[in-house]
């Protein structure tokens, strides 16, 4: 007769996290591109002559033909909506009280991930005008969380 | 740290350069939650733990008494039949003198981890803890061990429901 009876009383299972910390620096581009979001609440995006491309946020080399890129380009703060979707849970699967779009807002030919704002999922689309509403410049740490949401585009901006 | 001797293409940086905000970072904590069945041995071993026990377990084939206890004998695998409540004496097989925690932080008073040989399991046979309530400069191996035992209200099916080991006075 072998052990196979579990204690009833025992422990099922034994819990514990792993200390797990990480201190991510952006590189040269990103530094660049969050420093100029930070101080002049400006996108910085980089051109590829040969490519004829504009990539943002700022990267240093051409993902196409790998060159390294010298350009540095002011783009604004508009975008379109890419693509989008709607949240209705959290990340730790407990549900959010309002739904939160999620969109890649295009800007020349690279874009970025963020939140929509001022907007209902009624009325967003794939293709609408957004801008970015950033933090006020004091409050502003050089983060993509500088960025509070994109809004629809008002008309006399376009 | 030494410098190397070579110039290596890219940018150091120093934890200066990032106290003085010369370079941005993000800072990220991961969730590493993890949950671990405790089996069938363990089990019964961290339930008798919250009793005050410590168990072992028999191997008839290799007329081994073992602790922590397992289902199965790692020596002649086959399946063990019984298992065994131990003394919570022993007797320190070896032990280390830590000035330096898990996470390397200075301490003034040492941690000792020691193996202890429980009392009732076969030679050799122990389980890790630490000692308190001891001179550290007294330590040695042979040194007779009994457990400290958290109050009963207070366990939770844990090594650590056994606080440490303490030497057993002579006589």
């Amino acid at each position: 007769m072998s052990l196979l009876e579990p204690n009833p009383k025992a422990p099922q299972a034994w819990f514990g996290s792993l200390p797990v910390t990480s201190r991510y620096t952006y590189g040269l581009a990103g530094e660049r591109f969050f420093r100029s979001l930070k101080d002049n609440g400006t996108f910085l995006g980089s051109v590829c002559p040969r490519c004829e491309r504009v990539y943002v946020p700022a990267v240093a080399f051409c993902e196409r033909c790998l060159g390294s890129l010298e350009e540095w380009v002011d783009v604004g703060t508009i975008g379109e909506v890419h693509t989008f979707t709607v949240l209705h849970v959290n990340a730790d699967g407990t549900p959010k009280e309002s739904p939160e779009i999620i969109a890649f807002v295009k800007i020349r030919d690279g874009g970025i991930v963020h939140k929509l704002g001022e907007v209902s999922t009624e009325e967003v689309y794939i293709g609408m005008p957004v801008e970015a509403v950033l933090k006020p410049a004091p409050q502003r740490e050089g983060s993509i969380l500088d960025i509070l949401y994109f809004k629809p585009l008002t008309s006399e901006k376009r | 740290m030494a410098k190397p001797n070579i110039n290596l293409p890219g940018t150091s940086l120093s934890e200066e350069d990032f106290k003085a905000g010369n370079v941005l970072f993000r800072h990220d904590q991961l969730h590493g939650e993890y949950a671990w069945d405790t089996g069938i041995a363990i089990g019964a071993y961290l339930a008798a733990l919250k009793e005050g026990k410590i168990l072992g377990a028999y191997c008839p084939e290799c007329r081994k008494t073992i602790v922590p206890p397992r289902i199965v004998c790692e020596w002649c695998f086959q399946p063990i039949t019984e298992y065994v409540p131990l003394a919570d004496t022993g007797t320190v097989n070896t032990f280390s003198i830590c000035y330096v925690t898990w996470d390397v932080k200075r301490i003034k008073e040492p941690q000792i981890p020691a193996v202890i040989e429980i009392d009732g399991a076969s030679p050799l046979h122990g389980i890790l803890h630490l000692l308190g309530e001891v001179d550290p400069q007294k330590v040695h191996i042979g040194m007779r061990v009994r457990a400290v035992w958290k109050p009963p209200e207070q366990r939770e099916g844990a090594i650590t429901d056994i606080l440490y080991f303490k030497p057993i006075e002579e006589g």
